[in-house]
């Protein structure tokens, strides 16, 4: 699935933010069109997790608009936005430790209790593991297995756009491959997903569109086939 | 043996109430985060509510924990902007700012319950709720109705309160900010509503913990505040600040500790030995038996 | 000298010594109500030691300084770094363990209290001239203690360990040691109010040391401004004095305007009225116009 005709589900225009006085984001833009898996590349620092954040509602816009679903949301509350249907799995898995896996996935469902028991048993199919666990702690997850718990619990919101920080980080390359995988196969069943990635190879072959990111501002952008071959690319982020 | 028993009957049921009120502190440390030293003192301030509702309403009980409940929540929600203003540090508490706040709110609550209620001397409460006739004597030592009633309004109290806690979607979002308040809200939990429903829901606690006090203690002073404050805030940092289940295990623990030794020595050597074993073991742990939060 | 100004000037110093006793613990974030008791035990000994044994007052108000610092210094093996949480509850237990003990000690006065205390030098105003003098050159002392603590680098080590204890530990201060230093001092000061306390009536009575105290200090030294030595100074005579130039019936509310003081100080100015940039300005001045006198250089600080 690629671009649709439709409007973009998410743009972000121009946004900058900053921490005290360190300028995290520039005049950063970008856009993810409903169906599509869009990828965030850049380095450490460069403010990938900083921008989803802020479309997430967390950080306080300088500059700049965000638009979701044809509605301003800079300067929104996270919670609210998630009851919109926005949501993030965070960089370190976003799954509490001492809960239980049961306890966590209804945690996702905090602003969407209605179709709790459909939503939950639509997890367990997409995630067995998780089934057969659901009265364990979190803490006694692999790392494998939390990020499943993290993309499952933000399924049970029933999300418009889900976004992912860094989901391989810290993961085993076989366990990447799964979680990309994964990625796919929500995207197949409909969902539309924005990822940032250090590890931009398996990144963008899963994905139909990327950005550059670059101490806070977009230096490129293009199709995933585009920012493959540039050169540019492949030395800064793919270890050509 | 009658003894023993009535003992710990009674000391269950004091051991309850101190597990309720540490409960009530932690959550508010951990959703909150705060440190309302003096959140006992709000309870006894309903304990006073609930006595003048009870006087003036001809001994109506029903009223009187309404009252008692309604006034707790009133003084905490009243208290929680101010809490809000002081702390400097978003997702952490604030141990200096909101310790001395609380103490100031204390020093008010405990001064005003000297000066207007019943001219500063203990308030007695009536049959109603307190004592009735004995239901187990052993010599000096008896157990009243109202004491067994309370051992088991403290369960159903504890027990309806961890399944709060662990059952229902409030509690779970309670959890979340109490482990982690940063991914809390990155996952979408409301952290301001919720913390202010923190403020609520110990208010409630602390209206049911006043009607237990009063049936178990049958009296109130102002001074019964701050001991209590005393007591319970050496339990938390006994059993770990911010630890649950070692609030649950060391509030029970004290409570049949000092009802035990109160069947052997007179009142307020008791409560000295109760305080005397504390400071021991805080002195040799002073981070707690079961592990700190902060 | 008339009573009422004794009772005043006296107090007064009282409350100024025993705030430093806080303030100084609190540098380095450490709440230390242990002074309170200090102040019980070390009066008591002191009261017993004059009254029932005969023992000069001066050897009885030395014995209440080494008795607070030797409690001080126990206490501190145990909570010298530990958090302040800590320290607040045993300060709170041995408050009420202390009190429970005079309570039932008969033979110090239990509930009744102690009195007919003597006059030190023969009459009562000899006494009361002789307290005042000793009160406020213990205020001088341990002003200048202080001061010397303050700005020396020991009172910078306390200020890091106030402001990040894990950071001021990986510079290489010494949390323990410098937490027993201080809470030492804090109670060997306290010690010796205690008995001064005591001898301001010429009595000892449960009633002076009651939890309110902690209160008091509390408001004292947060209204007056935790972060400089100069805030208790100007805090303590205002805040003592301005309730007794209130009609009686207000007065006794004195608790609740404390509390009232203390609440609105934390929320609407937290590091209370002088600040270190204040006092930093007034000694400007100060020098600056010393400058203008002598028309020589002076270092501004």
């Amino acid at each position: 699935m690629g671009q649709s005709s439709l409007p973009a589900l998410l743009q972000v225009r121009g946004i900058s933010v900053s921490y005290g006085h360190i300028r995290a984001l520039r005049s950063a833009s970008l856009e993810v069109f409903p169906g599509e898996i869009v990828v965030l590349i850049g380095a450490n620092g460069a403010g990938k997790t900083t921008l989803l954040e802020t479309v997430l509602g967390i950080n306080a816009l300088q500059e700049g608009s965000i638009v979701f679903d044809g509605r301003q949301i800079g300067g929104v509350a996270a919670d609210r936005n998630v009851r919109s249907g926005l949501c993030l799995v965070p960089e370190g898995r976003g799954v509490f430790a001492s809960m239980s896996v049961l306890d966590n996935l209804l945690l996702g469902a905090h602003h969407n209790m209605k179709n709790v028991r459909a939503n939950l048993q639509r997890v367990y199919d997409w995630f067995p593991v998780l089934a057969g666990r659901r009265n364990q702690i979190a803490r006694t997850l692999s790392g494998g297995e939390r990020q499943m718990l993290a993309i499952g619990r933000a399924l049970m919101s029933a999300p418009r756009l889900i976004m992912v920080d860094e989901p391989s980080i810290g993961l085993a390359p076989i366990v990447v491959n799964d979680i990309f995988a994964i990625v796919r196969r929500l995207n197949e069943e409909g969902y539309t997903i924005l990822l940032s990635e250090q590890n931009a190879n398996k990144a963008l072959k899963c994905a139909h569109r990327g950005y550059v990111l670059e101490t806070g501002s977009v230096a490129l952008s293009g199709t995933a086939e585009e920012l493959l071959s540039d050169q540019g690319v492949r030395e800064a982020y793919l270890g050509a | 043996m009658q003894v023993l028993i009535a003992q710990i009957i009674n000391g269950l049921s004091l051991g309850s109430i101190y597990v309720l009120l540490v409960t009530g502190f932690n959550i508010l440390l951990l959703v909150a985060m705060i440190i309302h030293f003096t959140y006992p003192q709000v309870v006894v301030f309903s304990m006073y509510i609930t006595w003048v509702v009870l006087e003036l309403t001809g001994n109506s009980v029903p009223l009187g924990i309404a009252a008692g409940v309604a006034s707790a929540v009133v003084l905490n929600l009243v208290s929680a902007p101010l809490f809000q203003k002081v702390m400097t540090k978003r997702g952490e508490v604030d141990i200096n700012s909101t310790m001395v706040l609380s103490m100031g709110i204390g020093m008010i609550i405990t001064d005003v319950l000297s000066h207007t209620f019943n001219k500063g001397l203990p308030i007695a409460f009536p049959e109603a709720l307190a004592g009735g006739a004995p239901l187990i004597q052993a010599g000096l030592i008896s157990v009243s109705t109202g004491q067994v009633w309370s051992l088991g309004v403290g369960i159903v109290a504890v027990s309806g309160f961890f399944l709060l806690l662990y059952r229902t979607r409030p509690g779970r979002a309670f959890r979340a900010i109490a482990e982690d308040p940063n991914g809390a809200r990155l996952v979408g939990i409301p952290i301001l509503r919720t913390g202010l429903a923190s403020y609520a829901f110990s208010g409630i606690l602390g209206g049911v913990i006043a009607i237990l006090l009063a049936m178990v203690l049958g009296s109130a002073s102002p001074g019964l505040g701050e001991q209590v404050a005393h007591k319970v805030l050496a339990v938390s940092i006994i059993a770990g600040l911010g630890n649950l289940a070692g609030g649950l295990v060391v509030g029970l623990l004290l409570g049949v500790l000092e009802a035990i030794v109160q069947g052997y020595i007179s009142g307020t050597w008791s409560n000295a030995i109760a305080f005397l074993v504390m400071l021991v073991v805080i002195l040799v742990r002073p981070k707690g038996l079961f592990g700190t939060k902060l | 000298m008339p009573l009422p100004l004794y009772y005043y000037l006296s107090i007064t110093a009282v409350n100024i010594l025993m705030s430093w006793a806080l303030y100084l613990p609190y540098r380095v974030g450490h709440l230390h109500f242990i002074t309170v008791a200090n102040m019980a035990i070390s009066g008591y000994t002191a009261g017993f030691l004059v009254l029932n044994l005969h023992v000069p007052f001066g050897w009885a108000l030395l014995c209440g300084f080494l008795l607070g610092g030797l409690i001080g210094f126990v206490v501190s093996l145990f909570i010298g770094d530990a958090p302040t949480f800590a320290v607040v509850i045993v300060g709170f237990t041995f408050i009420f363990i202390s009190r429970t003990i005079i309570e039932n000690l008969s033979i110090i006065g239990g509930t009744m209290g102690m009195f007919g205390l003597p006059n030190i030098g023969g009459s009562p105003s000899a006494h009361r001239w002789i307290v005042l003098a000793i009160l406020y050159a213990f205020v001088l002392a341990a002003g200048f203690l202080i001061y010397r603590f303050d700005h020396s680098c020991l009172g910078r080590a306390a200020s890091a360990v106030f402001v990040d204890p894990d950071l001021a530990a990986s510079l290489g201060v010494n949390r323990k040691k410098l937490g027993m230093l201080v809470q030492t001092v804090s109670c060997t000061i306290a010690g010796g109010c205690g008995v001064l306390y005591g001898f301001i009536y010429k009595s000892f009575h449960l009633d002076f040391f009651t939890f309110a105290l902690v209160g008091i200090f509390m408001t004292v030294i947060f209204v007056g401004g935790y972060t400089t030595q100069w805030g208790t100074v100007v805090a303590a005579p205002i805040l003592y004095g301005v309730p007794l130039l209130l009609p009686p019936v207000v007065q006794s509310w004195r608790i609740v305007l404390y509390g009232a003081a203390l609440i609105l100080v934390l929320v609407l100015k937290p590091e209370g009225f002088m600040t270190p940039r204040f006092v930093r300005s007034v000694e400007t001045f100060l020098s600056g116009s010393r400058r203008r006198r002598n028309t020589s250089l002076k270092e501004v600080s």
